[in-house]
């Protein structure tokens, strides 16, 4: 198992490499220039061509580009080029606020959606089975961010439960969770919503392996055959499920913590973007392709754990 | 059902966590106000760079200049840092006599320290540094000495009237004093940790999600009555609405919109101050982009348009016509009158009202009988989309077909400046008619071939406006007005020269936009609110919550 984790975070590395090189050209391809949105509208050409050179943007682009590999190989991002901030610094900040939030989501959506998913799948065809199935729909249609503002709008305005602005006191555990739980809750049910129709769907078709129709005839009880025959296999492929929509839910993270203005990853990537802060957007960039690979890492690890013929090979 | 026990004893836990673990949101019970800015981050809290909204709704609660326009109204200069001033009998001298025992706020280790010329010495040094400052432009030629520990001399290269002098040495841009000692200590952390004189200290920056600042006990102007004030970063607009409605928020910024306005309005317990001067909202025309070169294609365009329909389309509570390059209330601007009156007595219409028939001849006459087609880039931006769709629609109606790419702010700017598109609408304020005909109408600020680019889109005083066939330029109008020191004839030459510019039809003002701002009522401001050069309400030592 050591042996498979140091594989895949070698394969990592040509990964971050490729991400560094296409976030690094988009940037600098975009029109657009961080002196003139730094010294805003009013300022001479002169002025912005003078901040040009404080902020290294007239070297090449081959300078700036080793620059930035030698800051990935030393794992210093460096300063942001619009407010000079260390952005080591910033990231420290924000990614607390985007990991618990992607956390809450994820393991809301496996806590509700395997059970739900297992349930629709046993009764099949019936009313809780349409329930269900309409409800995970409707999670899956509707985009996140109208989500975070309908519950805003039950959860804070006409019943005053949760707060609206901010992420919290990362140091208080309290507060911080007080204001998790309904962006949590956002991304929670978009997950509930992929993992109950993938559970589903798994389960329906592990159903009718003849092995458990071989459990039920050696006379099995139901608990047996579903928890020990049915879970067991099911959760192979839901596993390996719940890794991609976790990635795809770490993008939904963006969204959502604009609307609920938590200082996280995503505002980060978005405020580097509108900037044009180089630095600062490649940086994003590598901790979100890092946290792909890792959740990916996570999924094959796990999916190990789950399955003993891939521990063995 | 007994599959599902795992997962329901989970959901009571979150839900007894959830019941006991945290309170009801209610209205924070401090006095500390909280505003939130439709900005994603800071960008720059020194005050010699701080240009969007929400720097300067930071870097005014920190900083001061020597004057400072009226809290309110920026119609009138009022004594701040310095007590009085006078200037030269030939104008070139001002001299500043500083208010004594301004504190400056502690820092670091620093307990703070008495303000005195040095300060402000090396402030406008500073401000005239174009490493140092994006305003340098605007101290060009000027020179600065201490005399004594309170008397500070602006020496100038040549004289300037108190209209274009003062607002350079006002609460404005490079006007707002840095403190010497704070500024070489902290360094570049200065832009991220500011150090000045004002009502508030500032204590933490959060990135992304908010600047804290505190009372300052020892303003000079008297202890400010809130205990601090947190500005939040907040672009989701939905989200300020319902942190003002759920009273984490006591004042939020707005888009300009009329919907907008009514809907805040119409909440229990919020008051919207809608206030000036806004931005003026004006086309354009670039002469260097065929066929924007003939007059009679501007004048079509002007025809087509509707001033009425635009400010309707903005919303008539936030949005006047303008009739002229420079817009009302600053000191040079035109009255729709003034314009008519003129008009008839030059044998000219200057107002361009909307005829579109007009408009279609004078197509026809230019040599498009059957309409012309062109392609613009627009930021996606409201304030500048909303009334462009708008003003497409209109022209659409006399055969103009405009194309539009829709593009990101930032891209936008660098289009324009890039000299890529051949009509631009551009909203903004500028601190004088002086900057504002320099940067627009100067030769000197053509965009890419001027000696000095701004936003000069339409080369004008390199093309010809009028059809002659000879290059047409306001450069002289411009510098004359610069060097006159009597405001009145000022004034005077500067609406001579807009009289020119709509006779030529090089750009087209349609509007002025008012700032829109949602409180809660029980926020007071302490002044009158009129206008406010930094674009959001000031607060200062008068701002108070009930």
């Amino acid at each position: 198992m050591l042996a498979f984790s140091i594989r895949r975070i070698l394969v990592a590395i040509p990964t971050l490499l490729i991400v560094l090189t296409i976030t690094f050209v988009l940037i600098r391809i975009a029109p657009g220039d961080p002196a003139e949105v730094r010294l805003g509208d009013y300022a001479s050409k002169e002025a912005v061509e003078a901040l040009r050179r404080q902020m290294g943007l007239d070297r090449s682009m081959w300078v700036q580009y080793l620059e930035a590999l030698k800051g990935l190989v030393q794992a210093d991002f460096g300063r942001s080029i619009i407010n000079g901030r260390p952005i080591s610094g910033d990231l420290k900040r924000a990614l607390p606020y985007t990991i618990q939030l992607t956390l809450f989501g994820i393991m809301f959506g496996v806590l509700f959606g395997i059970p739900t998913g297992v349930y629709s799948a046993l009764r099949r065809n019936t009313l809780t089975d349409y329930i269900g199935r309409t409800l995970s729909l409707g999670g899956l249609s509707i985009p996140s961010f109208y989500l975070g503002i309908l519950l805003m709008l039950v959860f804070s305005i006409h019943i005053p439960l949760f707060p609206v602005v901010g992420g919290g006191d990362i140091h208080d555990l309290a507060d911080n969770l007080y204001h998790l739980f309904l962006p949590g809750l956002t991304l929670g049910l978009v997950m509930t919503a992929y993992v109950t129709r993938m559970t589903r769907s798994s389960v329906l078709n592990t159903l009718n392996e003849d092995f458990i129709r071989t459990a039920r005839a050696k006379g099995l009880s139901e608990r047996k055959v579903i928890y020990k025959h049915l879970l067991r296999n099911a959760l192979l492929s839901i596993v390996a499920l719940i890794g991609v929509y976790s990635i795809i839910l770490t993008g939904g993270s963006v969204m959502v913590e604009i609307v609920f203005s938590r200082p996280g990853l995503g505002r980060m990537m978005i405020g580097a973007l509108k900037q044009r802060d180089y630095t600062t957007l490649q940086a994003v960039m590598i901790v979100f392709a890092t946290f792909v690979v890792l959740i990916n890492l996570i999924a094959d690890l796990l999916y190990g754990l789950v399955d003993p013929r891939v521990r063995r090979k | 059902m007994k599959t599902l026990r795992p997962a329901l004893t989970i959901v009571i836990l979150i839900g007894v966590l959830l019941c006991f673990g945290v309170q009801p949101t209610s209205a924070a019970k401090d006095n500390v106000l909280r505003i939130a800015f439709d900005a994603a981050d800071i960008t720059d809290l020194h005050p010699h760079f701080a240009h969007t909204t929400q720097d300067r709704g930071v870097v005014h609660l920190i900083f001061n200049g020597l004057v400072r326009y009226k809290t309110g109204d920026i119609g009138k200069f009022v004594p701040d840092l310095a007590e009085s001033w006078e200037v030269s009998r030939d104008g070139l001298t001002w001299t500043f006599h500083l208010r004594k025992g301004v504190m400056v706020h502690p820092w670091k280790n620093n307990p703070g320290y008495e303000l005195t010329s040095e300060d402000v010495v090396y402030s406008f040094t500073s401000a005239a540094d174009k490493n140092k400052s994006a305003w340098a432009v605007e101290y060009a030629g000027m020179q600065f000495k201490a005399i004594d520990q309170y008397t500070v001399q602006v020496i100038l290269e040549k004289p300037l009237s108190e209209l274009l002098f003062l607002p350079k040495m006002a609460d404005y841009a490079g006007g707002l004093i840095i403190p010497k000692k704070a500024v070489e200590d902290l360094g570049e952390g200065f832009k991220s940790h500011p150090v000045g004189t004002g009502p508030f200290v500032f204590k933490k920056y959060l990135p992304k999600e908010k600047a804290i600042t505190v009372r300052n006990e020892k303003f000079y102007r008297g202890t400010p009555k809130l205990d601090g004030v947190e500005v939040f970063y907040m672009p989701d607009m939905s989200s300020r609405k319902f942190g003002l409605q759920s009273k984490e928020l006591d004042v939020i910024e707005g888009p300009p919109s009329q919907p907008w306005v009514d809907e805040m309005r119409a909440l229990r317990g919020v008051e919207v101050d809608v206030f000036g001067p806004g931005e003026a909202g004006v086309l354009y025309f670039n002469m260097a982009k065929k066929p924007f070169d003939d007059i009679r294609v501007r004048r079509a365009i002007a025809y087509a348009l509707s001033r009425d329909e635009v400010v309707t389309t903005i919303g008539k509570a936030i949005a006047d016509p303008v009739f002229s390059q420079i817009p009302q209330p600053q000191p040079g601007y035109l009255t729709r009158d003034e314009v008519l009156l003129r008009g008839k007595m030059d044998g000219k219409d200057y107002l361009y009202e909307v005829d579109r028939n007009k408009a279609k001849k004078l197509l026809s006459d230019a040599g498009f009988p059957k309409g012309l087609k062109t392609t613009v880039f627009m930021t996606e931006r409201g304030e500048y989309a909303v009334p462009f769709q708008n003003i497409v629609a209109q022209l659409r109606e006399a055969g103009i077909d405009v194309k539009v790419t829709v593009v990101d702010h930032p891209t936008y700017h660098h289009n324009i400046r890039a000299d890529m598109n051949p009509i631009v609408e551009y909203n903004c304020w500028r601190p004088t008619a002086d900057v504002r005909l320099t940067h627009f109408h100067h030769s000197d600020s053509i965009v890419k071939t001027g000696k000095k680019p701004v936003t000069n889109f339409m080369h004008l005083g390199e093309k010809d406006a009028d059809g002659d066939g000879k290059v047409d330029s306001v450069d002289y109008q411009i510098e004359v007005a610069r060097d006159l020191l009597d405001s009145g004839a000022q004034k005077a030459v500067w609406k001579e020269t807009q009289f020119k510019l709509l006779d030529w039809c090089v750009s087209y003002p349609l509007f002025i936009k008012k700032f829109t701002f949602a409180r809660r009522n029980n926020v007071q401001w302490g002044y009158d609110l009129t206008s406010t050069l930094i674009l959001s309400p000031q607060i200062n030592e008068l701002t108070s919550i009930k």
